[in-house]
């Protein structure tokens, strides 16, 4: 078979990860060496594809042959797909080959199970291996880890990757157990702590061996199971603090070629994926918990953002005085970021906030209107109640997708 | 001729780089000239046009001083203190095409000279737009970082290998040429500009005249790898058009390979394909299913002990494995603590972290080889609630000790120790089976109860937490001393405890 004919089917079989990422690798580069390739920390996408999502890896599985039967995976072996391998040289080629056109910064490099899972987690870490010792390339790589093989190889692959990723798939041990039969979500958390345990090393003894310098991530796939976002957010918060996630990836589920009867026909809204991401930041970045986002089973809500949500059901916290809150409590308000927060402490250190200030900062005045106090502004008396701002607040509703064909017209 | 010398003698300053326009602007704060009063040219495109404007179209910031200084008046300031934040965003804007930047920029630095630091601020009118002017040159600069795309030159052209076009907005190419110098290291290419070219030999950066002069001028095969890995990783069930719009400007497109296929993309994602999630060349392929039994793709794997698979209350949702004991099977003594703590979730082993350790010192101070003891906690699983990216510790609930009570039954069964030492106040709960005791009034008071004697005493983690050092002192004494009243009463004949 072709490079090009296996190229087309091990990418179209790695689409589904969500992850794409190239950052928090420690700073390298190719000044006066032999080999190729610089890291800053930051990651660049290099393209973006018609589904909005960003190019910045070579994403592709080493093989889509795969032993295991998960449901919502198009490579399960049940699945009447086209199947190809590529060989361990070809996949250091290409990646060569795409980091010289600056098409990419680095690998991502998934595998279906074959043989077994040390055999398959053998041959991805031999790839880094190749690309690291051998040619000497600096770029990004992230492996994803096999969650049953030997914690050696785990060992290994952290010494060659940026980053490991350990896929969860599914919120719940029940899901797992009934949609991914091989799996099982006690050998995926013990993975995941094993390399939690190799980082905590890192960083208690800032001489031991590199070990995944950019931490490990994992995967949720949305809308496979029945499981609603308030499972997901909190099993999220629960691997967020047991591994020392750097992210979780919500990936919404994808209707697959022949799809079988034990997953739904339909893909939930990408709309749920987005809100999840937007909690998910909250959660990473804001110092919420999943419990306040999630008081309630269910979903989030679609019409507005988790923020805006939160903000409405604890309007006791508000309106907030700008010229004396703490800068979490800034970053609490809706319409207000965590970079506009500090400038705001920053600003206040000169002179007291105005409201022009926060047009100047580019807050978003309709939403943060109702919640905040600053020396020239207060709301109005008496102000609307949730309800209401809700409504005037809500996103556009979204454009009913009827008839999609007609679209491209 | 110095800057203060042409701007006395009414010459626009003419100001080629940032480093030049330092220089002037350092002159003239020193001798106090204000904004106003200068003029300044540049001989980059349009500088003709502008060098006569006034510095800037509106003047929010009137000055009364006169517009000039004397003739050969001394210099009035020491030269100005800038801080390196505000100089390095000084020297980002300084890249920005816009036809008044050296005017712009040296009002910002006149406006900080005065005393007005807000100016540096996004929500300062003249701060607004120095960060609107860096903010747009790091965009340039990034978008020339993802977008460049190399092409191969054939081995026989000779160096520079790789060649690419480019058409940046802001004068980025100096800074954009290192990045692809750390990138690239000792391969050769060519950054070709409408402005400048730039020249990487492997080890050195040339200025020269541009290769190629748009993106089309070679053939490169590897690109046609790159258009059907990119025409692979899309998700037609997914088709977003307007996100992918927003991150990538329109006219980037045009120099981008993969631009001319977006068009075909679209429209085939938005026929059919869509509904699979699946590039059509390959769902026109054929398939194959792994011929393989259910059972032996099973992955061989240590089967989870029993502990493992209790569910008798929630908090296994959270933990990583059941820790359970570990020890001689015919222990005399028994640690009993609380619950597996952080490390102890991941390693799998009850007290490997401080507070193992530090019961390793009580057992060596009281002379009890701790290898003969058998250690485990009253609650198998840890139990946490989240405090930022850390698993903060949370005492077991009663219902929790008492649910996890039939896991230390069967491990006393088993064990059969004559004392049982429980550290701490969970421990001593589980262990005595009611909620109703305290450690105050247990410690030193050993009592035998269903068939053990039981020894109460601190958890090691107290004494790790307690602040004082002459607290501390005395809680280890304790436990030493409650171990070795373990130790005695291994041979004291039990007898029921008064009632
Ligand atoms: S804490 Fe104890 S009772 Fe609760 S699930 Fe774990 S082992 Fe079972």
């Amino acid at each position: 078979m072709e490079l090009k004919d296996k190229l087309e089917i091990l990418a179209d079989a790695a689409k589904y990860d969500a992850s794409c990422a190239s950052s928090g690798a420690p700073k390298r580069d190719s000044v006066d060496k032999d080999g190729l390739g610089a890291t800053n920390g930051m990651g660049i996408c290099h393209s973006y594809t018609p589904d909005g999502r960003c190019v910045s890896l070579l994403k592709i599985l080493l093989t889509n042959f795969c032993v295991y039967d998960c449901q919502y995976c198009v490579n399960r072996r049940t699945s009447n797909v086209p199947r190809a391998r590529f060989s361990v040289d070809e996949v250091v080629k290409l990646t060569q080959d795409f980091y010289l056109r600056n098409y990419i910064d680095g690998l991502f490099l998934s595998s279906g199970i074959i043989q077994s899972s040390d055999y398959t987690m053998e041959q991805l870490v031999e790839v880094a291996r190749r690309l690291r010792e051998e040619h000497q390339f600096r770029g990004y790589i992230h492996l994803k880890t096999i969650p049953d093989a030997d914690p050696r190889l785990i060992e290994l692959a952290g010494k060659y990757a940026d980053r490991l990723s350990v896929n969860i798939e599914l919120p719940t041990q029940d899901s797992v157990s009934r949609l991914a039969p091989e799996k099982n979500v006690h050998t995926i958390k013990l993975a995941m702590g094993s390399i939690r345990t190799k980082l905590d090393e890192k960083d208690e003894h800032p001489k031991a061996p590199v070990f995944a310098p950019a931490g490990q991530s994992t995967q949720m796939i949305v809308g496979a199971d029945a499981s609603d976002d308030q499972t997901i957010l909190n099993t999220a918060q629960t691997l967020y603090g047991s591994y020392k996630l750097k992210r979780v990836y919500y990936s919404a589920f994808s209707p697959i070629p022949q799809s079988p009867s034990s997953v739904p026909s339909a893909p939930p809204p990408l709309l749920r994926e987005h809100r999840l991401y937007q909690a998910d930041f909250l959660l990473r970045g804001y110092g919420f918990t999943a419990g306040e986002l999630m008081p309630n089973a269910g979903n989030l809500a679609l019409d507005i953002d988790p923020k805006l949500a939160w903000a409405l059901g604890n309007r006791d916290h508000f309106p907030l005085d700008l010229n004396r809150a703490d800068e979490g409590m800034i970053a609490r308000v809706p319409g207000i970021g965590l970079r506009s927060a500090k400038r705001l402490i920053d600003l206040r250190r000169l002179r007291r906030i105005r409201w022009e200030d926060l047009s100047r900062l580019r807050c978003s005045l309709k939403k943060l209107a109702p919640f905040v106090v600053t020396a020239d502004y207060k709301p109005a008396q008496g102000a609307a109640s949730s309800e209401l701002l809700r409504r005037t607040m809500a996103d556009a509703p979204q454009q009913m997708n009827l008839w999609p064909e007609l679209q491209a017209a | 001729m110095s800057a203060i010398d042409q701007q006395r003698a009414g010459q626009p300053l003419l100001v080629e780089t940032f480093a030049e326009w330092r220089e002037a602007a350092r002159e003239l704060l020193v001798h106090d000239v204000p904004p106003e009063a200068v003029t300044w040219s540049t001989p980059t495109a349009g500088g003709d046009l502008f060098s006569g404007a006034p510095s800037t179209a509106e003047q929010p910031h009137n000055s009364s001083k006169p517009p000039s200084p004397a003739p050969d008046a001394p210099p009035r300031h020491p030269p100005p203190h800038v801080p390196r934040s505000l100089m390095d965003m000084l020297q980002s804007a300084a890249c920005c095409r816009v036809p008044d930047r050296w005017a712009f920029l040296y009002r910002v630095i006149w406006r900080w000279q005065q005393g007005e630091h807000e100016v540096q601020s996004p929500a300062d009118e003249d701060g607004a737009r120095l960060n609107a002017m860096v903010k747009a040159v790091r965009r340039e600069e990034h978008d020339m970082h993802a977008y460049i795309r190399f092409r191969e030159r054939p081995p026989e052209a000779g160096p520079p290998r790789f060649v690419a076009w480019y058409e940046p907005q802001h004068d980025v190419l100096p800074q954009v040429a290192e990045h692809f110098i750390s990138r690239m290291g000792k391969v050769s290419w060519m950054i070709a500009t409408p402005e400048a070219s730039v020249l990487w030999d492997g080890q050195t950066l040339h200025n020269t005249g541009p290769l190629v002069k748009n993106s089309e001028d070679l053939e490169d095969t590897g690109e046609a790898l790159w258009l059907t890995y990119y025409r692979s990783v899309f998700n037609p069930a997914r088709l977003n058009q307007s996100v992918m719009q927003q991150h990538i400007p329109s006219h980037r497109w045009k120099n981008l390979p993969e631009g001319k296929i977006v068009p075909q993309m679209i429209s085939e994602a938005s026929v059919g394909a869509r509904k699979i999630g699946q590039y059509e060349a390959v769902g026109q392929r054929k398939g194959t299913t792994i011929p393989i039994a259910p059972e032996d793709a099973q992955p061989e794997r240590q089967q989870p002990s029993k502990l493992d698979e209790c569910r008798r209350c929630e908090l296994w949702q959270f933990a990583t494995q059941a820790v359970g004991g570990e020890g001689p099977k015919k222990a005399k003594i028994m640690f009993v603590g609380e619950q597996p703590g952080d490390q102890e979730d991941l390693a799998g082993q009850p007290f490997v972290g401080p507070a193992g350790k530090l019961l390793d010192r009580v057992c060596e101070a009281a002379g009890v080889d701790r290898e003969s003891i058998y250690v485990t906690n009253a609650v198998k699983h840890f139990k946490w609630e989240p405090r930022g990216k850390r698993r903060l510790h949370k005492t077991p609930a009663q219902k929790e000790i008492e649910a996890c009570h039939y896991w230390l039954e069967k491990e006393l069964a088993h064990v059969k120790p004559t004392v049982i030492v429980a550290l701490g106040a969970t421990a001593l709960k589980s262990v005595m089976r009611t909620a109703n005791v305290t450690l105050k009034n247990s410690i030193g008071h050993p009592v035998f109860h269903e068939g053990h004697w039981i020894v109460t005493t601190y958890h090691p983690s107290y004494v790790l937490r307690v602040p004082s050092e002459e607290a501390k002192r005395e809680a280890f004494q304790t436990m030493v001393d409650s171990l070795k009243l373990a130790h005695e009463l291994l041979n004291r004949q039990p007898e029921e405890p008064p009632a």
